[in-house]
Protein backbone atom coordinates (compact mmCIF):
# COMPACT_ATOMS: atom_id res chain seq x y z
CA UNK A 1 0.00 0.00 0.00
CA UNK A 2 1.05 3.60 0.13
CA UNK A 3 3.31 3.11 3.07
CA UNK A 4 5.31 0.57 1.14
CA UNK A 5 6.88 3.26 -1.00
CA UNK A 6 10.67 3.62 -0.82
CA UNK A 7 11.67 4.42 2.75
CA UNK A 8 12.89 7.92 3.39
CA UNK A 9 16.62 7.85 3.62
CA UNK A 10 18.37 10.95 4.82
CA UNK A 11 20.91 12.66 2.61
CA UNK A 12 23.97 11.73 4.70
CA UNK A 13 23.00 8.09 4.77
CA UNK A 14 22.46 7.77 1.08
CA UNK A 15 25.60 9.53 0.05
CA UNK A 16 27.62 8.15 2.89
CA UNK A 17 30.36 6.77 0.74
CA UNK A 18 30.89 9.94 -1.27
CA UNK A 19 30.76 12.14 1.82
CA UNK A 20 33.25 10.03 3.71
CA UNK A 21 35.51 9.95 0.71
CA UNK A 22 35.42 13.69 0.19
CA UNK A 23 35.94 14.22 3.91
CA UNK A 24 39.05 12.10 3.95
CA UNK A 25 40.49 13.88 0.90
CA UNK A 26 39.89 17.27 2.50
CA UNK A 27 41.39 16.06 5.77
CA UNK A 28 44.39 14.72 3.94
CA UNK A 29 45.17 18.03 2.25
CA UNK A 30 44.49 19.97 5.41
CA UNK A 31 46.85 17.74 7.35
CA UNK A 32 49.45 18.06 4.62
CA UNK A 33 49.27 21.83 4.83
CA UNK A 34 49.16 21.95 8.59
CA UNK A 35 51.98 19.55 9.31
CA UNK A 36 54.50 22.20 8.40
CA UNK A 37 53.49 24.15 11.44
CA UNK A 38 55.18 21.40 13.40
CA UNK A 39 57.80 20.15 11.00
CA UNK A 40 60.31 22.39 9.23
CA UNK A 41 59.50 22.96 5.61
CA UNK A 42 62.20 22.20 3.12
CA UNK A 43 61.11 23.48 -0.30
CA UNK A 44 63.75 21.39 -2.00
CA UNK A 45 62.27 18.22 -0.64
CA UNK A 46 58.54 18.63 -0.63
CA UNK A 47 55.81 21.12 -1.27
CA UNK A 48 52.57 22.18 0.34
CA UNK A 49 49.06 22.33 -1.06
CA UNK A 50 48.99 26.12 -1.04
CA UNK A 51 52.17 26.36 -3.09
CA UNK A 52 51.09 23.55 -5.35
CA UNK A 53 47.81 25.30 -6.02
CA UNK A 54 49.51 28.56 -6.92
CA UNK A 55 51.99 26.67 -9.08
CA UNK A 56 49.10 25.01 -10.85
CA UNK A 57 47.41 28.33 -11.47
CA UNK A 58 50.67 29.71 -12.89
CA UNK A 59 51.03 26.79 -15.23
CA UNK A 60 47.47 27.08 -16.44
CA UNK A 61 47.50 30.81 -16.98
CA UNK A 62 50.81 30.76 -18.77
CA UNK A 63 49.42 28.12 -21.07
CA UNK A 64 52.33 25.80 -20.36
CA UNK A 65 50.17 23.07 -18.91
CA UNK A 66 47.78 22.97 -21.83
CA UNK A 67 50.59 23.00 -24.33
CA UNK A 68 52.44 20.16 -22.63
CA UNK A 69 49.28 18.13 -22.36
CA UNK A 70 48.51 18.73 -26.03
CA UNK A 71 52.00 17.62 -27.03
CA UNK A 72 51.65 14.46 -25.00
CA UNK A 73 48.16 13.77 -26.24
CA UNK A 74 49.10 13.47 -29.91
CA UNK A 75 51.12 10.24 -29.73
CA UNK A 76 48.66 8.95 -27.14
CA UNK A 77 45.75 9.35 -29.52
CA UNK A 78 47.60 7.88 -32.48
CA UNK A 79 48.90 4.91 -30.56
CA UNK A 80 45.63 4.24 -28.76
CA UNK A 81 43.50 4.48 -31.90
CA UNK A 82 45.87 2.17 -33.72
CA UNK A 83 45.58 -0.25 -30.82
CA UNK A 84 41.79 -0.24 -31.07
CA UNK A 85 41.72 -0.52 -34.84
CA UNK A 86 44.24 -3.36 -34.96
CA UNK A 87 43.65 -5.06 -31.62
CA UNK A 88 39.89 -5.46 -31.64
CA UNK A 89 39.56 -7.06 -35.09
CA UNK A 90 42.52 -9.30 -34.36
CA UNK A 91 40.96 -10.41 -31.11
CA UNK A 92 37.64 -11.03 -32.80
CA UNK A 93 39.24 -13.10 -35.53
CA UNK A 94 41.08 -15.09 -32.89
CA UNK A 95 37.83 -15.80 -31.12
CA UNK A 96 35.80 -16.48 -34.22
CA UNK A 97 38.21 -18.74 -36.01
CA UNK A 98 39.17 -21.20 -33.36
CA UNK A 99 42.36 -22.31 -35.07
CA UNK A 100 43.65 -18.78 -35.32
CA UNK A 101 42.95 -18.44 -31.64
CA UNK A 102 44.90 -21.58 -30.83
CA UNK A 103 47.81 -20.45 -32.95
CA UNK A 104 48.08 -16.90 -31.72
CA UNK A 105 47.09 -17.22 -28.08
CA UNK A 106 50.45 -18.39 -26.67
CA UNK A 107 52.28 -15.85 -28.79
CA UNK A 108 50.14 -13.02 -27.50
CA UNK A 109 50.46 -14.26 -23.95
CA UNK A 110 54.22 -14.20 -24.22
CA UNK A 111 54.09 -10.63 -25.45
CA UNK A 112 51.65 -9.57 -22.77
CA UNK A 113 53.69 -11.13 -20.01
CA UNK A 114 57.05 -9.69 -20.94
CA UNK A 115 57.88 -6.16 -19.90
CA UNK A 116 57.59 -4.63 -23.34
CA UNK A 117 58.44 -1.33 -21.78
CA UNK A 118 61.98 -2.64 -21.84
CA UNK A 119 62.03 -2.25 -25.60
CA UNK A 120 61.11 1.43 -25.38
CA UNK A 121 64.72 2.68 -25.57
CA UNK A 122 65.20 0.62 -28.72
CA UNK A 123 62.11 2.08 -30.32
CA UNK A 124 63.15 5.61 -29.51
CA UNK A 125 66.67 5.04 -30.81
CA UNK A 126 65.32 3.54 -34.00
CA UNK A 127 62.46 5.88 -34.70
CA UNK A 128 63.83 9.01 -33.20
CA UNK A 129 62.49 11.42 -30.71
CA UNK A 130 59.31 12.35 -32.54
CA UNK A 131 55.71 11.36 -32.51
CA UNK A 132 56.24 8.12 -34.47
CA UNK A 133 58.42 6.45 -31.87
CA UNK A 134 56.19 7.42 -28.98
CA UNK A 135 53.04 6.41 -30.80
CA UNK A 136 54.62 3.04 -31.51
CA UNK A 137 55.49 2.47 -27.86
CA UNK A 138 51.97 3.41 -26.83
CA UNK A 139 50.55 1.13 -29.51
CA UNK A 140 52.56 -1.87 -28.34
CA UNK A 141 51.66 -1.33 -24.74
CA UNK A 142 47.94 -0.80 -25.27
CA UNK A 143 47.12 -3.24 -28.06
CA UNK A 144 47.23 -6.43 -25.97
CA UNK A 145 44.35 -5.69 -23.58
CA UNK A 146 42.19 -5.09 -26.65
CA UNK A 147 43.28 -8.30 -28.32
CA UNK A 148 42.71 -10.44 -25.27
CA UNK A 149 39.46 -8.88 -24.25
CA UNK A 150 37.97 -9.00 -27.74
CA UNK A 151 39.09 -12.64 -27.93
CA UNK A 152 37.48 -13.45 -24.61
CA UNK A 153 34.36 -11.54 -25.57
CA UNK A 154 33.83 -13.51 -28.74
CA UNK A 155 34.52 -16.81 -27.01
CA UNK A 156 32.03 -15.97 -24.31
CA UNK A 157 29.12 -15.39 -26.65
CA UNK A 158 26.46 -17.73 -25.43
CA UNK A 159 25.84 -20.30 -28.14
CA UNK A 160 22.38 -20.83 -26.80
CA UNK A 161 21.53 -17.28 -27.71
CA UNK A 162 22.82 -17.77 -31.23
CA UNK A 163 20.71 -20.88 -31.61
CA UNK A 164 17.66 -19.10 -30.25
CA UNK A 165 17.99 -16.22 -32.68
CA UNK A 166 18.49 -18.63 -35.55
CA UNK A 167 15.56 -20.83 -34.62
CA UNK A 168 13.29 -17.81 -34.29
CA UNK A 169 14.14 -16.91 -37.86
CA UNK A 170 16.78 -14.27 -37.31
CA UNK A 171 19.08 -13.19 -40.11
CA UNK A 172 22.85 -12.86 -39.96
CA UNK A 173 22.39 -9.19 -39.29
CA UNK A 174 20.12 -9.91 -36.36
CA UNK A 175 22.77 -12.27 -35.08
CA UNK A 176 25.42 -9.62 -35.20
CA UNK A 177 23.42 -6.78 -33.76
CA UNK A 178 21.35 -8.60 -31.21
CA UNK A 179 23.71 -11.22 -29.90
CA UNK A 180 27.35 -10.85 -30.85
CA UNK A 181 27.77 -7.12 -30.65
CA UNK A 182 26.10 -6.63 -27.26
CA UNK A 183 28.03 -9.58 -25.96
CA UNK A 184 31.45 -8.46 -27.09
CA UNK A 185 31.13 -4.75 -26.49
CA UNK A 186 31.42 -4.85 -22.67
CA UNK A 187 34.64 -6.79 -22.98
CA UNK A 188 36.08 -4.31 -25.43
CA UNK A 189 35.21 -1.40 -23.18
CA UNK A 190 36.79 -3.18 -20.23
CA UNK A 191 39.83 -3.71 -22.40
CA UNK A 192 39.85 0.00 -23.15
CA UNK A 193 39.93 0.72 -19.47
CA UNK A 194 43.05 -1.39 -18.98
CA UNK A 195 44.62 -0.13 -22.18
CA UNK A 196 44.27 3.50 -21.13
CA UNK A 197 46.45 2.90 -18.09
CA UNK A 198 49.09 1.16 -20.12
CA UNK A 199 48.99 3.82 -22.82
CA UNK A 200 49.63 6.50 -20.20
CA UNK A 201 52.67 4.56 -19.06
CA UNK A 202 53.81 4.53 -22.66
CA UNK A 203 53.47 8.31 -22.89
CA UNK A 204 55.57 8.82 -19.80
CA UNK A 205 58.22 6.28 -20.74
CA UNK A 206 58.66 7.87 -24.13
CA UNK A 207 58.95 11.30 -22.61
CA UNK A 208 61.25 10.44 -19.77
CA UNK A 209 63.57 8.75 -22.11
CA UNK A 210 63.86 11.28 -24.88
CA UNK A 211 61.76 14.35 -25.15
CA UNK A 212 61.92 18.06 -25.07
CA UNK A 213 58.29 18.75 -24.39
CA UNK A 214 55.24 17.11 -23.03
CA UNK A 215 53.88 16.61 -19.57
CA UNK A 216 56.24 13.81 -18.61
CA UNK A 217 59.19 15.88 -19.66
CA UNK A 218 57.77 18.77 -17.65
CA UNK A 219 57.69 16.63 -14.53
CA UNK A 220 61.27 15.52 -14.85
CA UNK A 221 62.43 19.00 -15.78
CA UNK A 222 60.74 20.54 -12.76
CA UNK A 223 62.34 17.87 -10.68
CA UNK A 224 65.75 18.74 -12.04
CA UNK A 225 65.39 22.37 -11.14
CA UNK A 226 63.79 21.50 -7.80
CA UNK A 227 60.60 23.39 -8.62
CA UNK A 228 58.73 21.00 -6.37
CA UNK A 229 55.49 22.95 -6.41
CA UNK A 230 55.10 22.78 -10.18
CA UNK A 231 56.27 19.21 -10.21
CA UNK A 232 53.56 18.21 -7.76
CA UNK A 233 51.07 20.27 -9.75
CA UNK A 234 51.88 18.31 -12.91
CA UNK A 235 51.80 15.00 -11.08
CA UNK A 236 48.40 15.78 -9.65
CA UNK A 237 47.19 16.86 -13.09
CA UNK A 238 48.16 13.52 -14.56
CA UNK A 239 46.56 11.70 -11.65
CA UNK A 240 43.33 13.55 -12.21
CA UNK A 241 43.39 12.87 -15.95
CA UNK A 242 44.14 9.20 -15.41
CA UNK A 243 41.40 8.92 -12.85
CA UNK A 244 38.86 10.72 -15.01
CA UNK A 245 39.63 8.50 -18.00
CA UNK A 246 39.60 5.25 -16.06
CA UNK A 247 36.58 6.00 -13.89
CA UNK A 248 34.79 7.51 -16.86
CA UNK A 249 35.13 4.27 -18.76
CA UNK A 250 34.11 2.32 -15.69
CA UNK A 251 31.01 4.48 -15.33
CA UNK A 252 30.21 3.90 -18.99
CA UNK A 253 30.54 0.19 -18.39
CA UNK A 254 28.14 0.32 -15.49
CA UNK A 255 25.47 2.38 -17.19
CA UNK A 256 25.71 1.00 -20.70
CA UNK A 257 26.14 -2.62 -19.69
CA UNK A 258 24.28 -3.04 -16.42
CA UNK A 259 24.16 -6.77 -16.83
CA UNK A 260 27.90 -7.04 -16.47
CA UNK A 261 29.43 -6.66 -13.06
CA UNK A 262 32.84 -5.76 -14.33
CA UNK A 263 35.85 -5.48 -12.11
CA UNK B 1 43.96 -10.82 -16.90
CA UNK B 2 41.48 -11.51 -14.14
CA UNK B 3 38.57 -10.66 -16.37
CA UNK B 4 39.56 -13.23 -18.91
CA UNK B 5 40.04 -15.97 -16.38
CA UNK B 6 36.63 -15.32 -14.84
CA UNK B 7 35.15 -15.89 -18.25
CA UNK B 8 36.78 -19.30 -18.63
CA UNK B 9 35.39 -20.51 -15.35
CA UNK B 10 31.94 -19.24 -16.28
CA UNK B 11 31.95 -20.85 -19.70
CA UNK B 12 32.91 -24.15 -18.23
CA UNK B 13 30.09 -23.91 -15.76
CA UNK B 14 27.43 -22.76 -18.17
CA UNK B 15 28.13 -24.32 -21.56
CA UNK B 16 25.63 -27.12 -22.07
CA UNK B 17 27.40 -30.24 -23.11
CA UNK B 18 24.56 -32.08 -24.80
CA UNK B 19 23.64 -31.15 -28.37
CA UNK B 20 26.61 -28.81 -28.74
CA UNK B 21 29.01 -31.55 -27.82
CA UNK B 22 31.63 -32.49 -30.33
CA UNK B 23 32.44 -36.01 -31.40
CA UNK B 24 35.08 -37.77 -29.30
CA UNK B 25 38.43 -36.18 -29.87
CA UNK B 26 41.18 -37.88 -31.75
CA UNK B 27 44.85 -37.37 -31.03
CA UNK B 28 45.19 -34.51 -33.47
CA UNK B 29 42.22 -32.65 -32.09
CA UNK B 30 43.37 -33.00 -28.56
CA UNK B 31 46.79 -31.64 -29.18
CA UNK B 32 45.79 -29.20 -31.85
CA UNK B 33 45.85 -26.12 -29.62
CA UNK B 34 49.29 -26.89 -28.27
CA UNK B 35 50.69 -27.76 -31.67
CA UNK B 36 49.28 -24.67 -33.31
CA UNK B 37 50.44 -22.53 -30.45
CA UNK B 38 53.97 -23.81 -30.41
CA UNK B 39 54.00 -23.97 -34.15
CA UNK B 40 53.25 -20.32 -34.60
CA UNK B 41 55.97 -19.32 -32.16
CA UNK B 42 58.45 -21.56 -33.92
CA UNK B 43 57.45 -20.22 -37.32
CA UNK B 44 57.82 -16.66 -36.10
CA UNK B 45 61.29 -17.39 -34.73
CA UNK B 46 62.34 -19.07 -37.96
CA UNK B 47 61.10 -16.22 -40.12
CA UNK B 48 62.87 -13.77 -37.86
CA UNK B 49 66.06 -15.78 -38.00
CA UNK B 50 66.20 -16.01 -41.76
CA UNK B 51 64.82 -12.60 -42.61
CA UNK B 52 68.22 -10.94 -43.04
CA UNK B 53 69.19 -13.62 -45.53
CA UNK B 54 66.00 -13.35 -47.50
CA UNK B 55 65.74 -9.62 -47.93
CA UNK B 56 68.38 -7.00 -48.15
CA UNK B 57 68.18 -4.34 -45.53
CA UNK B 58 69.55 -0.87 -45.48
CA UNK B 59 72.75 -0.36 -43.59
CA UNK B 60 71.02 1.52 -40.83
CA UNK B 61 68.57 -1.24 -40.15
CA UNK B 62 71.28 -3.86 -40.27
CA UNK B 63 72.93 -2.16 -37.35
CA UNK B 64 69.82 -2.80 -35.31
CA UNK B 65 68.71 -6.09 -36.49
CA UNK B 66 69.33 -9.08 -34.36
CA UNK B 67 68.22 -12.64 -34.78
CA UNK B 68 67.14 -15.28 -32.32
CA UNK B 69 70.37 -17.21 -32.63
CA UNK B 70 72.35 -14.14 -31.63
CA UNK B 71 70.04 -13.49 -28.74
CA UNK B 72 70.34 -17.08 -27.64
CA UNK B 73 74.11 -16.89 -27.89
CA UNK B 74 74.22 -13.72 -25.86
CA UNK B 75 71.96 -15.20 -23.21
CA UNK B 76 74.17 -18.25 -23.00
CA UNK B 77 77.27 -16.14 -22.75
CA UNK B 78 75.77 -13.96 -20.07
CA UNK B 79 75.00 -16.97 -17.94
CA UNK B 80 78.15 -18.88 -18.74
CA UNK B 81 80.47 -16.04 -17.87
CA UNK B 82 78.40 -15.23 -14.84
CA UNK B 83 78.11 -11.64 -15.97
CA UNK B 84 74.41 -11.78 -15.45
CA UNK B 85 74.32 -12.61 -11.79
CA UNK B 86 75.44 -9.30 -10.33
CA UNK B 87 72.96 -7.06 -12.15
CA UNK B 88 70.23 -9.65 -11.87
CA UNK B 89 70.85 -9.88 -8.17
CA UNK B 90 70.45 -6.14 -7.77
CA UNK B 91 67.24 -6.11 -9.78
CA UNK B 92 65.87 -9.19 -8.09
CA UNK B 93 66.54 -7.82 -4.63
CA UNK B 94 64.72 -4.58 -5.40
CA UNK B 95 61.86 -6.68 -6.76
CA UNK B 96 61.78 -8.94 -3.72
CA UNK B 97 61.98 -6.18 -1.13
CA UNK B 98 59.34 -4.06 -2.85
CA UNK B 99 56.99 -6.99 -3.32
CA UNK B 100 57.39 -8.15 0.27
CA UNK B 101 56.62 -4.73 1.68
CA UNK B 102 53.60 -4.51 -0.62
CA UNK B 103 52.33 -7.87 0.66
CA UNK B 104 52.95 -7.00 4.29
CA UNK B 105 51.09 -3.71 3.91
CA UNK B 106 48.50 -4.75 1.36
CA UNK B 107 47.11 -7.95 2.84
CA UNK B 108 46.18 -6.68 6.31
CA UNK B 109 44.99 -3.37 4.91
CA UNK B 110 42.86 -5.18 2.35
CA UNK B 111 41.28 -7.31 5.03
CA UNK B 112 40.68 -4.26 7.18
CA UNK B 113 39.08 -2.32 4.37
CA UNK B 114 36.96 -5.27 3.44
CA UNK B 115 35.58 -5.64 6.92
CA UNK B 116 34.98 -1.96 7.64
CA UNK B 117 32.80 -0.07 5.22
CA UNK B 118 33.67 3.24 6.83
CA UNK B 119 37.39 2.79 6.41
CA UNK B 120 36.80 1.65 2.89
CA UNK B 121 34.83 4.76 2.01
CA UNK B 122 37.57 6.92 3.44
CA UNK B 123 40.42 5.22 1.62
CA UNK B 124 38.58 4.75 -1.63
CA UNK B 125 39.40 8.06 -3.37
CA UNK B 126 43.10 7.59 -2.72
CA UNK B 127 43.14 4.01 -3.87
CA UNK B 128 41.23 4.85 -7.03
CA UNK B 129 43.50 7.77 -7.78
CA UNK B 130 46.73 5.88 -7.23
CA UNK B 131 45.53 2.80 -9.00
CA UNK B 132 44.53 4.64 -12.14
CA UNK B 133 47.72 6.65 -12.27
CA UNK B 134 50.75 5.29 -14.07
CA UNK B 135 53.21 5.00 -11.23
CA UNK B 136 55.95 6.13 -13.55
CA UNK B 137 54.68 9.63 -12.91
CA UNK B 138 56.09 9.47 -9.41
CA UNK B 139 59.53 8.39 -10.48
CA UNK B 140 61.21 11.82 -10.66
CA UNK B 141 59.80 12.62 -7.24
CA UNK B 142 60.98 9.32 -5.84
CA UNK B 143 64.41 9.85 -7.30
CA UNK B 144 64.51 13.22 -5.61
CA UNK B 145 63.59 11.66 -2.29
CA UNK B 146 65.46 8.39 -2.35
CA UNK B 147 68.32 8.99 -4.70
CA UNK B 148 69.59 6.65 -7.35
CA UNK B 149 69.98 3.56 -5.25
CA UNK B 150 67.93 0.65 -4.10
CA UNK B 151 65.18 2.51 -2.31
CA UNK B 152 63.76 4.46 -5.20
CA UNK B 153 63.41 1.17 -7.08
CA UNK B 154 61.80 -0.43 -4.05
CA UNK B 155 59.38 2.49 -3.83
CA UNK B 156 58.33 2.14 -7.48
CA UNK B 157 57.89 -1.62 -7.09
CA UNK B 158 55.96 -1.10 -3.86
CA UNK B 159 53.51 1.36 -5.40
CA UNK B 160 52.99 -0.89 -8.37
CA UNK B 161 52.50 -4.08 -6.43
CA UNK B 162 50.46 -2.70 -3.53
CA UNK B 163 47.26 -1.93 -5.36
CA UNK B 164 46.46 -5.24 -7.02
CA UNK B 165 47.08 -6.96 -3.69
CA UNK B 166 45.03 -4.43 -1.77
CA UNK B 167 42.12 -4.32 -4.15
CA UNK B 168 41.90 -8.03 -4.71
CA UNK B 169 42.17 -8.83 -1.01
CA UNK B 170 39.44 -6.32 -0.35
CA UNK B 171 37.21 -7.88 -3.00
CA UNK B 172 37.87 -11.32 -1.62
CA UNK B 173 37.04 -10.29 1.90
CA UNK B 174 33.86 -8.56 0.83
CA UNK B 175 32.71 -11.65 -1.00
CA UNK B 176 33.11 -13.88 1.99
CA UNK B 177 30.08 -16.05 2.51
CA UNK B 178 27.75 -14.31 4.94
CA UNK B 179 26.10 -17.51 5.97
CA UNK B 180 29.40 -18.98 7.07
CA UNK B 181 30.27 -15.83 8.95
CA UNK B 182 26.97 -15.93 10.79
CA UNK B 183 27.42 -19.57 11.64
CA UNK B 184 30.86 -18.99 13.05
CA UNK B 185 29.65 -15.95 14.94
CA UNK B 186 26.75 -17.80 16.47
CA UNK B 187 29.25 -20.30 17.79
CA UNK B 188 30.94 -17.46 19.60
CA UNK B 189 33.89 -16.52 17.43
CA UNK B 190 35.59 -13.17 17.81
CA UNK B 191 36.41 -10.88 14.89
CA UNK B 192 39.83 -12.41 14.74
CA UNK B 193 38.30 -15.88 14.69
CA UNK B 194 35.96 -14.92 11.91
CA UNK B 195 38.83 -13.56 9.91
CA UNK B 196 40.91 -16.66 10.44
CA UNK B 197 38.23 -19.28 9.85
CA UNK B 198 36.05 -17.82 7.15
CA UNK B 199 37.21 -14.62 5.60
CA UNK B 200 40.83 -15.36 4.78
CA UNK B 201 40.29 -18.87 3.37
CA UNK B 202 37.42 -17.58 1.25
CA UNK B 203 39.44 -14.71 -0.01
CA UNK B 204 42.37 -16.89 -1.03
CA UNK B 205 41.60 -17.15 -4.75
CA UNK B 206 41.21 -13.41 -4.97
CA UNK B 207 44.43 -12.84 -3.08
CA UNK B 208 46.22 -15.16 -5.45
CA UNK B 209 44.99 -13.25 -8.46
CA UNK B 210 46.12 -10.07 -6.76
CA UNK B 211 49.55 -11.59 -6.21
CA UNK B 212 49.84 -12.59 -9.83
CA UNK B 213 48.96 -9.09 -11.01
CA UNK B 214 51.31 -7.64 -8.43
CA UNK B 215 54.22 -9.73 -9.66
CA UNK B 216 53.74 -8.52 -13.21
CA UNK B 217 53.61 -4.95 -12.06
CA UNK B 218 56.58 -5.41 -9.78
CA UNK B 219 58.76 -6.64 -12.66
CA UNK B 220 57.62 -3.69 -14.76
CA UNK B 221 58.44 -1.42 -11.87
CA UNK B 222 61.98 -2.73 -11.57
CA UNK B 223 62.62 -2.43 -15.30
CA UNK B 224 61.26 1.07 -15.52
CA UNK B 225 62.93 2.31 -12.36
CA UNK B 226 66.24 0.99 -13.56
CA UNK B 227 65.93 2.59 -16.96
CA UNK B 228 65.68 6.06 -15.65
CA UNK B 229 67.19 6.28 -12.27
CA UNK B 230 69.77 3.78 -11.41
CA UNK B 231 73.37 2.87 -11.71
CA UNK B 232 73.26 -0.86 -11.55
CA UNK B 233 70.85 -3.64 -12.21
CA UNK B 234 69.76 -5.56 -15.26
CA UNK B 235 67.63 -2.71 -16.56
CA UNK B 236 70.63 -0.42 -16.52
CA UNK B 237 72.59 -3.02 -18.48
CA UNK B 238 69.78 -3.06 -21.03
CA UNK B 239 69.60 0.69 -21.42
CA UNK B 240 73.32 0.99 -21.84
CA UNK B 241 73.32 -1.81 -24.37
CA UNK B 242 70.51 -0.10 -26.26
CA UNK B 243 72.50 3.07 -26.59
CA UNK B 244 75.40 1.03 -27.91
CA UNK B 245 73.13 -0.67 -30.41
CA UNK B 246 73.64 -4.05 -28.77
CA UNK B 247 70.11 -5.06 -29.47
CA UNK B 248 70.76 -8.71 -28.68
CA UNK B 249 71.66 -7.81 -25.10
CA UNK B 250 68.43 -5.84 -24.79
CA UNK B 251 66.35 -8.78 -25.92
CA UNK B 252 68.32 -11.15 -23.73
CA UNK B 253 67.57 -8.95 -20.74
CA UNK B 254 63.92 -8.84 -21.70
CA UNK B 255 63.83 -12.63 -21.79
CA UNK B 256 65.44 -12.84 -18.37
CA UNK B 257 62.88 -10.48 -16.88
CA UNK B 258 60.02 -12.32 -18.53
CA UNK B 259 61.40 -15.59 -17.18
CA UNK B 260 61.61 -14.10 -13.70
CA UNK B 261 58.01 -13.03 -13.95
CA UNK B 262 56.88 -16.45 -15.16
CA UNK B 263 58.88 -18.17 -12.44
CA UNK B 264 57.31 -16.09 -9.70
CA UNK B 265 53.85 -16.58 -11.14
CA UNK B 266 54.45 -20.31 -11.25
CA UNK B 267 55.49 -20.28 -7.61
CA UNK B 268 52.32 -18.43 -6.70
CA UNK B 269 50.28 -21.00 -8.57
CA UNK B 270 51.99 -23.81 -6.66
CA UNK B 271 51.28 -22.03 -3.42
CA UNK B 272 47.69 -21.57 -4.40
CA UNK B 273 47.23 -25.21 -5.31
CA UNK B 274 48.77 -26.23 -2.02
CA UNK B 275 46.53 -23.92 -0.01
CA UNK B 276 43.35 -24.71 -1.92
CA UNK B 277 43.35 -28.44 -1.34
CA UNK B 278 40.39 -28.25 0.96
CA UNK B 279 38.16 -26.77 -1.71
CA UNK B 280 35.45 -29.07 -3.06
CA UNK B 281 35.30 -27.71 -6.57
CA UNK B 282 38.62 -26.65 -7.93
CA UNK B 283 37.99 -23.22 -9.40
CA UNK B 284 41.67 -22.45 -9.41
CA UNK B 285 41.43 -19.54 -11.79
CA UNK B 286 39.13 -16.75 -10.81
Amino acid sequence: MMDDAAPRVSFPTRYRKVLLGSLSVVLFFAAWQAIFLLVPFNPLFISKPSLIASGLVDLITSGDLLRDLAVSAVPFLYGFSAAVVIGVPLGIVMGWRVRVGYALDPLMTVFYASPLVALAPLVVIFFGVGVAGKALIIFFLSVFPFIFNAYAGVRAVDRLLINVVRSLGGSERDLYFKVIFPSVLPYIVAGARIAVGRALIGVLVGEFFAASEGIGYAISRFGDIFALDRMFACIITIMVIAMVLTEGIRWTERTAFPWRSGH
Amino acid sequence: MSEIQVIDANIAAVAPADDLAEPPKGVWQRFEPTILGFGSIVVLLLVWEFLPRLITMQEGTKLFFTVPSEIGGTLWRMFATGAIWAPLGVSASAFAVGLSIAIVVGLPLGVLLGRSATLNAMFDPFITAFNATPRLVFLPLLLLWFGLGLWSKVAVVFIGALFPILINTYEGVRNADRVLINVVRSFGATEWGIARLVVVPNALPYIVVGLRLAIGRAVLGVVVAEFFGSQDGLGVVMVRAASRFQVDVVFAGLIVFAALSLLMTGLVKLLEDRLSRWRPQHISAI
